[in-house]
């Protein structure tokens, strides 16, 4: 065999090779790796929002924007927690009804696919405000940012299947414990499930002309 | 006072030899082709997936609408630094043209066709469309454009690649050596560093959870019927198992930039992370995500054992030819080591 290793970190005397170099491009280049190790810290360490992060932040933005390393990295933390789904209910324009959820397993193919729309239905989860401690789940707010989205899931629904009219509806599939499916519970049971109405929508909500007439009358 | 200063003096000079050493050494560069094969397929098959959806989020009425997108970057009332070609496509045809050929640069960048042109578009492909749907993302996309943005730096193409047969028939069918490059060496060392700040923040972020301190957070995972692609729910009669599985994770991922470095160490850490990632795949669905992990875990792979696991797909001559520059520079390096230690020349950061 050739190149045989002598050591498991690099073949021969395992003495490393001298840098090819010049000092001069060397220390622009250190100056830039240690500008951009820094960078890769400025994300995590923001998410959640901490003071260091922040100071960081005000300087590091525009080059984690632009590089795409605005990131917190909490893969899967705190916690796994309950998953969630957007179900719609569709008016068609030639009086039909079409229902569909999503993420939807078998329409959703192949799998890095049903995880784009699984990403849909849970991000609108990611945009929840403190909410209201006195209302039941399903009687929660919605905050600014779910808003934003439903009404952005619900036009392009509405474009989609050139339907008049669109519900949406949000569902949390809870977690059993280990204790409740060893005592029979299926994944699937329907206790897991709870769901909260997102909105109805028509497309006159997304025509600006219309929209401008109803706010002037209400105005008026 | 001389105590302090000797040892600061030291620890200065051992600092920016230390510093030379992990950013400057010149390396083979076959550990970085073999990322830009494996990290090359990964962004075409992540990227023929969108072919499925493309009008959907894509497209003028996109699941994510332009208000949504700005939302979701968070710069609704402030200066936006984030950037996607994908806003100025403005019809079908735009947008179908740009995407085959979005296709084709991953699947040149793959093949190794003309690597230093194609890993720049392929960041520059990639990035454009995550932030164009910012709402339909998770780590895959992050790691992605990870790989991505390494692979503009290095000569990703100097080895396995499609460049080095043509260099080869320009040269009359002579393989030129694939030359040790510190550039190379600049895009790994960034890769693994970048892999070790992903795993720690990971492992730090799940200790905000009380699942993961108290040993049960992989039970969260095994009973989400959403993610579920293999039934493990058995595990409820297990709950210790759990429990060492949940732990072990999360130590791995805190521990993992500290025990990769030494060299012992390294293939029992690296192990580690095949069981880890290829779980998460399995079991939970997230074959890519899994996959681009392990893709990304490549980086801590030493040239010499690349190009053993692989001996059938480079040639002997290619290794030999491989060897003898690595030899010469190893000469170069243990003579010039040598001056260093003897103070005739000095190391300059």
């Amino acid at each position: 065999m050739p190149n045989q290793p002598s050591s498991y970190f690099a073949p021969g005397s395992g003495t490393p090779a001298a840098p090819r170099w010049s000092p001069h491009v060397r220390a622009v280049v250190s100056v830039l790796v240690a500008l951009h190790v820094v960078a890769l810290l400025v994300g995590p360490l923001s998410v959640p929002d901490s003071i260091i992060g922040r100071f960081l932040g005000r300087f590091y933005r525009p080059y984690i924007e632009a590089a795409y390393l605005n990131h917190g990295y909490k893969f899967f933390g705190p916690d796994p927690g309950p998953s969630h789904m957007v179900r719609y209910e569709l008016e068609l324009a030639d009086g039909g009804s079409l229902k569909g959820v999503f993420p939807d397993r078998e329409e959703h193919r192949p799998r890095l696919l049903y995880h784009r729309h699984f990403m849909l239905s849970e991000f609108i989860m990611g945009l929840s405000s403190a909410g209201d401690p006195r209302l039941p789940w399903e009687k929660q707010p919605l905050s600014e940012g779910q808003r934003v989205y439903s009404r952005s899931y619900a036009q392009h629904l509405l474009e989609k299947h050139q339907a008049t009219r669109v519900t949406l509806y949000f569902v949390e599939h809870l977690l059993p414990s280990p204790e409740e499916v060893l005592g029979g519970m299926k994944l699937d049971d329907q206790r897991l499930y709870r769901t909260r109405k997102l909105g109805t929508y028509t497309p006159d909500d997304f025509d600006d002309t219309v929209a401008a007439a109803r706010d002037a009358e209400e105005r008026q | 006072m001389n105590l302090v200063r000797g040892y600061l003096s030291e620890l200065r000079r051992a600092a920016v030899a230390e510093w030379n050493r992990f950013w400057f050494t010149p390396a083979d560069p076959v550990t970085l082709a073999l990322i830009r094969i494996l990290a090359g397929a990964m962004l075409l098959y992540t990227h023929l997936v969108w072919t499925l959806g493309l009008t959907d989020f894509f497209g003028d009425h996109s699941w994510v609408s332009a208000e949504a997108a700005a939302l979701a970057h968070g710069t609704g009332d402030a200066t936006s630094y984030v950037w996607s070609y994908h806003w100025l496509l403005r019809s079908p045809a735009a947008l179908w043209t740009a995407h085959i050929a979005g296709l084709v640069v991953f699947a040149m960048l793959t093949l190794g066709l003309f690597s230093r042109v194609t890993s720049v578009l392929a960041y520059l492909v990639a990035v454009s469309y995550v932030n164009r749907v910012p709402g339909a993302l998770f780590g895959l996309d992050q790691i992605n454009c990870m790989l991505a943005m390494y692979l503009m730096i290095g000569p990703s193409g100097a080895a396995w690649s499609l460049d080095r047969l043509l260099a080869a028939r320009k040269g009359r069918g002579r393989l030129p050596p694939a030359e040790p490059s510190t550039s190379a060496n600049l895009a790994i060392r960034l890769m693994q560093l970048q892999m070790c700040v992903i795993y720690f923040f990971a492992g730090l972020g799940k200790l905000h959870g009380e699942s993961w301190w108290g040993g049960d957070a992989i039970w969260g995972a095994v009973a989400n019927l959403e993610y579920q692609s293999l039934d493990m729910t058995w595990l409820a009669s297990w709950p210790l198992t759990v429990a060492v599985i949940t732990q072990v994770t999360v130590y791995w991922e805190l521990f993992f930039c500290a025990l990769v470095w030494p060299r012992l160490l390294r293939p029992l850490v690296l192990s580690l992370a095949i069981p880890l990632h290829l779980g998460i795949a399995v079991c939970m669905g997230m074959i890519t995500f899994g996959l681009v992990m392990l893709i990304g875990c490549v980086s801590f792979v030493p040239p010499w054992l690349v190009r053993r696991l692989f001996s059938g797909v480079s040639s002997a001559g290619e290794d030999e030819q491989s060897a003898k520059g690595n030899e010469g520079l190893r000469k170069r390096g243990s003579r010039d080591a040598g001056k260093v230690a003897s103070g005739k020349i000095r190391v300059e950061s």
